[in-house]
């Protein structure tokens, strides 16, 4: 049986789907359920649909006002309680956008009452994006976003954004993922792709094109990645036209159309708005991984065949390659034979598993998603060893129990369960917003190799317990 | 003569909020229950945003568990997903408590949660048998954020929790009733430290200081479940209705002391926050009232090293400094007051919220100071921004989201309330108390220093 009922699950029997131990003998379609609710009662790490599109999808724009249509809280937590996504302030045209840091500085709320609730928040709605328009007249456009709340009462957010991109002449776009949509924050990255494709996509025209224009999909400038990449594509006279969506503006989503092929770096949450531009526009898109320097290389190369730059990539993987291989032999000789349980939000888990494997020669034990998906999970089934336990959306109880039985030395994670594993004794890592980072590319891994052995080399880990005794004192 | 004047908001969009939901108050003040645990009865961004913010914070994992509301649920109720979720989470973690925290959209599909809690107490027992059933109490607390703060959460969930909760006995216990406010560890271990110099015991109301700042000892540590170590126990909890008296430390959090009162005749008191001299003499004097112990030579060591260094500090490198406060209303009108106090001025201060209770503390304040004050009443780190620009400050006291805001006006920050996510030791630290106010004329006055001296720094010697 290649699933398996945790101990702490005994009382919840239908998570036994949900926990898979990789048994190369088991037919290919087995892998864990996914993309299914949570059971109510347990301490989940998921986040709703509402986080999916504002935290990962749109929130790192470099000149959007973000307006939540909703009481406070949501638009509280609407700002700085995702990821890190720095912008710089050129534009693609050469002007500089007025404000620093922009999308981390300003969330406008419509901050909802009883009343608003009982009669309806439209007319609110109305009135805030007008006050939006009129305090960051900078911004290009005005993106409002459902909550929970809005969604119960029933607001229509699409014909009051109609109307005021009509008043205010810019775009006011609608992002309808109410809080409670999908099983996870999942269902608000395909509501902003498809959102964003069928009302933005298509709609401007780029300042100039080259033969050599790539959409690079699914990067979110997580601090600082796109500044990565960006650099490397430069050097092999490949120009990114549009950034889905770290560090770019809104009008470079209006001209993804015009690309000659796409990238799609988080493959979770982004396939889909490569998919649906191929479908209506014939840009094709392949789909890339920079999370390790063989995935790096290989994939830069792809790119470069593709553009009949080979030679250019190559150069870029020896430059880089030459500089990080000192630091990558000294990593890996002290993280050798470390036992790893990698737990990210999508596809980091199976991104990392085998740069982590290889070039650090760590032993993976455990692998899990919040709200993978199955393609997701089949990857990464195929890239763990037999023995791996794949789990899919893990509470706190089955965390408990999976150090317990698995002994990770150290979990690569988001913050909420860092010090979780803190507490039983495991040091932890974060992957979502990363520690050190960025994280993408040849000098992003040998960050992360660095973050993981500061961690794991802590000397506070080697001094939990009092010794009662001095440690050289010998009976 | 200095004036108040309270300056409204005149927009309706909020920009950069300085507050919050309900639910989070609530969850806040259910982590302060031993073996307590929120269980939000809404979609997984409810409780995942305040985990986050809490770990963001605290540094500490922050239990809090969700019944994933979905399209299902917003059609046909949460009734399924409440009452499975209270079972499944009594089986598997066997909490004293659980707090049963309502959110947006459990309150606007008009689930019955208390009908519903019953359905689940009878689950329950069929499960796990009379006994263990009975151990775990639930409390409802009814938090829908479209209506008032998060502040008002928090008072929610105290007032259920003793509603629910105490229980009187003949007997008086020689007890005081803490209700801290949401503040940090080190500010309950400081409440804690000046009721031991007043040779009082406590009952906190709840206690967040060790389960947000907990030991890291694996080999003791509880598992499977983890729980953090401390918190009020229930038994305390309980005996909350056989005190001396009730203590709200803010403004804001009365109606459990005043429920205690009415069915029980506990007397209480409300607010300030002791932050600074006279606020922290207030709290003293209250609880000297309550229990009729002395006010020890120690405690007023402690006092005096404090008022040692205002005279040594405050003429020098504070005096006449504007400062610009903003955050919570209880911590506000504290910190306004103590810089009333080190001869600065508080030129603006700026809440979240529109309590008629804050404008007359801050009224208070005004008195003291020779200046005038203004306050921005229930508006948001935008109106701030705003007004700064045109009404410079020398120094900012207030959270980390006032952090960009900050260096765009080249005016330093000095960090303190929640969240505060990019400084540490802010949990840690104190700043009610007298050896709060230490805490923070060091703090204030290095701040100054930094800005203001370091660049000359032949003004540094004495």
């Amino acid at each position: 049986m290649p699933h398996c009922l945790l101990d702490v699950d005994k009382d919840i029997p239908e998570r036994e789907k949900h926990v898979y131990i990789k048994n190369s003998n088991e037919p290919r379609h087995c892998q864990p359920h996914c993309n299914k609710s949570t059971i109510p009662g347990s301490m989940t790490e998921r986040g709703c649909a509402f986080a999916g599109v504002k935290g990962v999808i749109t929130g790192a724009l470099k000149d959007v006002a973000h307006v939540v249509h909703s009481p406070v809280g949501c638009t509280a937590y609407g700002n700085g309680t995702t990821k890190r996504y720095p912008t710089n302030p050129l534009m693609p045209d050469g002007t500089v956008f007025p404000i620093e840091n922009f999308n981390l500085k300003h969330i406008i709320g419509t901050d909802l009452n009883e009343s608003d609730v009982v009669f309806g928040g439209m007319n609110k709605l109305k009135k805030v994006i007008r006050e939006a328009a009129k305090e960051y007249p900078e911004a290009n456009a005005i993106y409002t976003y459902a909550t929970c709340t809005t969604g119960l009462i029933g607001d229509d957010l699409d014909a009051v954004c109609k109307e005021m991109s009509e008043e205010l002449g810019k775009d006011v776009v609608a992002f309808n993922a109410p809080g409670f949509a999908g099983p996870t924050q999942s269902k608000g990255h395909h509501v902003g792709n498809y959102t964003i494709f069928s009302k933005l996509v298509g709609t401007k025209e780029p300042p100039k094109t080259t033969d050599y224009d790539i959409n690079l999909i699914g990067e979110y400038n997580i601090d600082g990645d796109y500044w990565v990449l960006e650099k490397y594509f430069k050097e092999m006279g490949i120009n990114v036209l549009s950034k889905f969506t770290g560090d770019a503006c809104h009008d470079e989503l209006c001209w993804m159309h015009k690309a000659k092929l796409s990238l799609v770096r988080c493959q979770r949450s982004a396939t889909y708005v490569a998919k649906l531009i191929e479908e209506k526009y014939g840009v094709p898109y392949i789909k890339v991984d920079f999370f390790g320097p063989r995935y790096c290389a290989e994939n830069l190369i792809a790119v470069g065949k593709y553009f009949g730059k080979e030679e250019e990539a190559n150069a870029v993987i020896k430059d880089r390659m030459d500089k990080i291989q000192p630091e990558l032999d000294f990593y890996k000789s002290k993280l050798q034979g470390k036992k790893i349980w990698i737990s990210a939000g999508g596809p980091k888990s199976w991104h990392f598993a085998e740069p982590i494997n290889e070039f650090l020669g760590m032993e993976i034990v455990a692998l899990s998603g919040l709200f993978e998906h199955e393609d997701g999970y089949e990857k990464m089934k195929d890239r763990a060893k037999d023995g791996t336990i794949i789990i899919d959306d893990p509470n706190t109880l089955e965390m408990e129990e999976i150090v317990e039985k698995y002994k990770p030395e150290i979990v690569l994670g988001g913050i909420k369960e860092k010090y979780l594993f803190h507490k039983l004794g495991v040091p932890s890592v974060m992957i979502h917003s990363y520690e050190n980072g960025p994280y993408i590319g040849f000098e992003g891994f040998v960050n992360m190799a660095k973050d993981i052995y500061s961690a794991i080399y802590n000397p506070a880990w080697k001094l939990m317990e009092f010794q009662e005794e001095e440690p050289g004192d010998a009976k | 003569m200095s004036n108040l004047n309270v300056i409204n908001k005149n927009r309706t969009a909020v920009i950069n909020p300085l507050v919050t939901c309900q639910p989070l108050g609530a969850m806040f003040a259910v982590s302060g229950i031993k073996r307590g645990l929120p269980l939000v009865h809404g979609s997984q961004g409810c409780s995942t945003f305040v985990r986050y913010g809490f770990a963001r914070h605290f540094r500490e994992p922050a239990d809090i568990a969700v019944t994933s509301l979905h399209e299902d649920a917003a059609v046909f109720g949460g009734r399924k997903n409440l009452i499975s979720g209270i079972g499944n989470l009594a089986a598997r973690f066997k909490p004293d408590v659980m707090g049963v925290v309502t959110t947006c959209s459990s309150e606007i599909i008009g689930d019955d949660v208390g009908g519903f809690i019953k359905m689940a107490k009878d689950e329950i027992v069929k499960k796990m048998g009379v006994t263990a059933a009975e151990k775990i109490k639930i409390v409802q607390i009814n938090t829908p954020s479209f209506v008032e703060q998060h502040y008002k959460g928090y008072d929610n969930a105290i007032k259920a929790i003793v509603d629910t909760l105490a229980e009187p006995k003949d007997e008086q216990n020689e007890k005081i009733n803490i209700v801290p406010g949401i503040v940090n560890p080190g500010d309950i271990r400081e409440i804690k430290h000046l009721l031991s110099l007043m040779k009082t015991e406590g009952i906190m109301l709840t206690d967040t200081s060790d389960p947000f700042d907990s030991p890291l000892r694996p080999s003791k540590a509880e598992k499977n479940p983890y729980y953090q170590k401390g918190g009020t126990p229930l038994e305390e909890i309980k005996d909350s209705a056989n005190s001396l008296g009730t203590i709200s430390l803010c403004s804001y959090a009365n109606t459990g002391a005043q429920s205690l009162e009415r069915k029980y005749k506990i007397p209480s008191k409300v607010g300030g926050t002791p932050i600074g001299v006279q606020n922290t003499d207030e709290f003293v004097r209250t609880v000297k009232k309550f229990t009729g112990n002395e006010v020890s030579d120690d405690l007023l060591d402690e006092r005096g090293l404090l008022i040692d260094a205002m005279a040594d500090l405050s003429s020098r490198y504070l005096f006449g400094r504007k400062v610009a406060i903003y955050g919570d209303p209880a911590l506000t009108a504290g910190l306004a007051r103590f810089v009333t106090e080190l001869g600065m001025i508080p030129s603006v201060v700026c809440v979240g919220v529109k309590n008629p209770e804050f404008v007359k503390e801050m009224e208070k304040v005004a008195k003291e100071s020779e200046d005038d004050v203004d306050v921005l009443l229930g508006q948001d780190l935008r109106a701030l921004d705003v007004y700064i620009k045109e009404n410079p400050v020398d120094i900012m006291i207030g959270n980390s989201d006032g952090r960009l805001m900050a260096k765009d006006h080249k005016i330093p920050l000095y960090r303190v309330g929640y969240p505060v996510y990019d400084r540490v030791g802010t949990a840690r630290r104190p700043i009610v108390g007298y050896n709060g106010g230490l805490n923070l004329i060091d703090g204030i006055t290095n701040t100054i220093l930094d800005k203001y001296y370091e660049v000359q720094d032949w003004k540094l010697q004495q």
